[in-house]
């Protein structure tokens, strides 16, 4: 989430409403102004609150940046307590104004729930949103991301369907990532990664093929594993192999997270931005597929056994200085 | 209904027996038939029987070790149960080597992966078939009329054995819709389900969240004659996941109910929720509504307990009923976290 962005276009485009009409170039020159001092812009509860959930996000990013020379217990301290800090923010950023609903999404994922509990509060928040203030509308530009004050509802849309991922909502996650894709088609939040994943696991191949023909066949890390995953549970194995090789190919390192999963922290509040085919989409993908890949017991196993598949993990393993982990041992 | 190992070898010698007399006269016969009881059970070689008889034979007692009694013995014994389990069927293929039973039992034991297994049971299906076939279509044209038909039914079973462990470790594997492709493969051969092949097909709809379906099979259930009503513990638990995956904590908490309805003694086993190993001959044979039936359904139903990601490393729905059942049935609770304390201090 680009936190300040979204701020800058909020402040800017309530300013704008105060003045009335404005040329491009005006407004332009107001975003510019709004860029230097927003602070200045902001005149309501609402923007206060965001405000507040700003600068706790530009906090934690900033504490974030030496957690690689931490050991895992300083490691454990230090996200306790920023995630701790976050949790304050945003019930400050509440006492402020209650329908801030990055604050609500962000407080329940910093608060480290249970993956259960966090599902039933997520969701239920997001109910009483579309009991409150009724579905996200669909403007006339054809995709409700347009709309900045939109997107907190949009995130936490997708934030519950992730959740139900890891809670084997399968279903409902699928249905969630739908609704977002007709809400929202051009899908900044990447809710189509998502669905793959939860169609792959329901084996829904008609719905899986839907999915992969609107993204074009272009594939990605997620794509290409979720036809790897529904080839091999659908005993199509030379589809379910030649997915997987476009995994191991196309997606640098795919292999050898498949095989030798890499921590990835709580996303706060959506999926963190990714370099197509990079190392790191690798990473948020298998991360996001762990609960489906625990599924199939021998799916991992199968891999290996695959031509190429583990030479090219390990492989990556030593040209990247990573160290190799034995399960068994 | 499940079946019964021990009974079935009775049941092929009691056939074989009566074919033995069938050119003697009726009171002779009946009268010879009245031994054949004592004779099953304390001088068996002097029955009348084919090599495929005594390989089913040791089909039962490797059934019996590896089935009934391994669960519960401790590891020195176990090791020694397998060798024996092993050996038996080996004697078993060697006498029959279209022995079914004991070569997939055999399969089950050194395949290293359900992967594996399953491939092995895929591969050689039709071939059980053919020979199951065959088997059926040499019943002589001359047996009365309700002995030809049991006995080609026992000459079909190896074969459905066959198909029902494919659709379990189907199952197991994460292959939902290939489970139930094989499960109403087994439902059509044998419409009323001796093998509760069901019981796996509401797990895989579960798995697939898919309600119609499970609604489907339970309808098509109503329809057959003399069948069990749906309130089975794989049903029961089937629609609980259901609800609980389309966050119907309500009705999640109603199927509970109901499961506690049906198994009265059901309590502490939904707080353990033990593993056990499935069985090796087919699933083992309880009766309906006991503790023991409700232990083998959770077990099996490990695919819907154990998913999702849980702080205790369980499962979402295997700590949600864990917990539920403990708040429904504290006195039941206590029992359990007694009997772990217990366990705990003797070491085991």
């Amino acid at each position: 989430m680009d936190a300040r962005k979204e701020q800058v276009r909020r402040l800017a485009l309530k300013r704008r409403r105060k003045l009335g009409s404005l040329s491009d170039e005006a407004f332009e020159e107001l975003e510019l102004a709004v860029r230097e001092d927003p602070q200045r812009f902001v005149d309501d509860e609402e923007e206060q609150a965001f405000s507040l959930v700003v600068q706790a996000l530009d906090r934690y990013e900033l504490s974030r940046r030496d957690d690689d020379l931490l050991d895992d217990e300083q490691f454990a301290q230090k996200r306790e307590q920023r995630n701790a800090a976050l949790v304050a923010a945003c019930n400050q950023a509440l006492a402020t104004y209650d329908g801030c609903v990055d604050a609500l999404t962000l407080r329940l994922l910093a608060l480290d729930l249970s993956q259960a509990e966090l599902f039933d509060q997520l969701l239920e928040v997001h109910e009483s949103l579309l009991t409150n203030n009724g579905s996200i509308q669909i403007p006339a530009a054809g995709d409700a991301w347009a709309d900045v004050f939109v997107r907190p509802r949009l995130r936490l849309q997708a934030a519950v369907a992730r959740t139900g991922i890891n809670t084997s909502r399968f279903r409902m996650a699928c249905d969630l990532c739908t609704d977002l894709l007709t809400r929202a088609p051009l899908d900044a939040l990447g809710a189509r990664f998502t669905c793959a994943l939860a169609m792959a696991r329901l084996e829904d191949e008609k719905g899986f093929d839907w999915l992969d023909s609107r993204e074009g066949r272009h594939g990605n890390a997620w794509f290409h594993l979720s036809r790897a995953i529904l080839m091999y549970k659908l005993g199509r194995v030379p589809a379910a192999r030649r997915a997987l090789r476009g995994f191991d190919q196309l997606c640098t390192g795919g292999a050898y997270l498949l095989l030798q999963p890499m921590y990835v922290d709580t996303y706060l509040p959506d999926r963190p931005a990714f370099e197509p085919g990079s190392f790191q989409e690798s990473m948020l993908c298998i991360h996001e597929a762990d609960p489906i890949i625990a599924d199939i017991p021998d799916f991992a196993a199968w891999t290996c056994n695959q031509q190429g598949f583990l030479a090219s993990a390990q492989d990556f393993c030593a040209r990247n200085g990573f160290e190799w982990r034995n399960w068994d041992e | 209904m499940a079946f019964d190992p021990q009974r079935e070898d009775y049941q092929r010698l009691g056939l074989r027996f009566a074919r033995s007399l069938s050119h003697k006269d009726a009171a002779q016969a009946t009268r010879e038939f009245t031994t054949f009881g004592r004779r099953f059970a304390q001088d068996r070689d002097s029955l009348p029987q084919s090599d495929s008889d005594r390989a089913f034979h040791l089909v039962v007692l490797a059934s019996k070790r590896i089935d009934y009694e391994l669960p519960f013995v401790d590891e020195q014994r176990a090791r020694q149960i397998i060798e024996d389990g092993h050996r038996i069927l080996d004697e078993a293929i060697s006498l029959d080597p279209y022995c079914y039973d004991a070569i997939r039992m055999k399969s089950a034991a050194t395949n290293p992966s359900f992967d594996a297994f399953l491939t092995f049971l895929n591969e050689r299906s039709d071939e059980v078939r053919d020979h199951c076939e065959e088997q059926r279509k040499a019943i002589p044209a001359d047996e009365p009329s309700e002995r030809a038909h049991l006995m080609a039914d026992i000459a079909m079973r190896p074969y459905l054995r066959w198909v029902a462990t494919q659709a379990e470790e189907a199952l197991i594997c994460g292959r939902n819709r290939e489970a139930l492709r094989l499960a109403y493969k087994a439902l059509e051969l044998d419409p009323s389900d001796m093998a509760d092949v069901r019981f796996t097909a509401a797990l895989a709809y579960a798995k697939l969240e898919d309600e119609s379906g499970l609604q489907e099979l339970i309808a098509l259930r109503k329809m057959a004659k003399r069948a069990r009503p749906s309130d089975d513990a794989w049903t029961l638990l089937a629609l609980m996941a259901l609800a609980f995956k389309r966050h119907d904590m309500e009705g999640a908490g109603a199927y509970l109910d109901a499961i506690l309805e049906s198994y009265p003694h059901a309590a502490e086993a939904l707080i353990r929720q033990n593993e056990l190993p499935e069985g090796v001959f087919a699933r083992l044979a309880v009766a309906p509504y006991s503790e023991d039936e409700i232990i083998l359904a959770l077990s099996e139903a490990t695919v819907l307990l154990q998913e999702g990601i849980d702080l205790q490393g369980r499962g979402v729905l295997s700590t949600w009923l864990m917990q539920e059942a403990a708040r429904k049935r504290p006195q039941a609770m206590l029992s359990v976290l007694a009997q772990q304390a217990n366990e705990s201090q003797s070491g085991r």
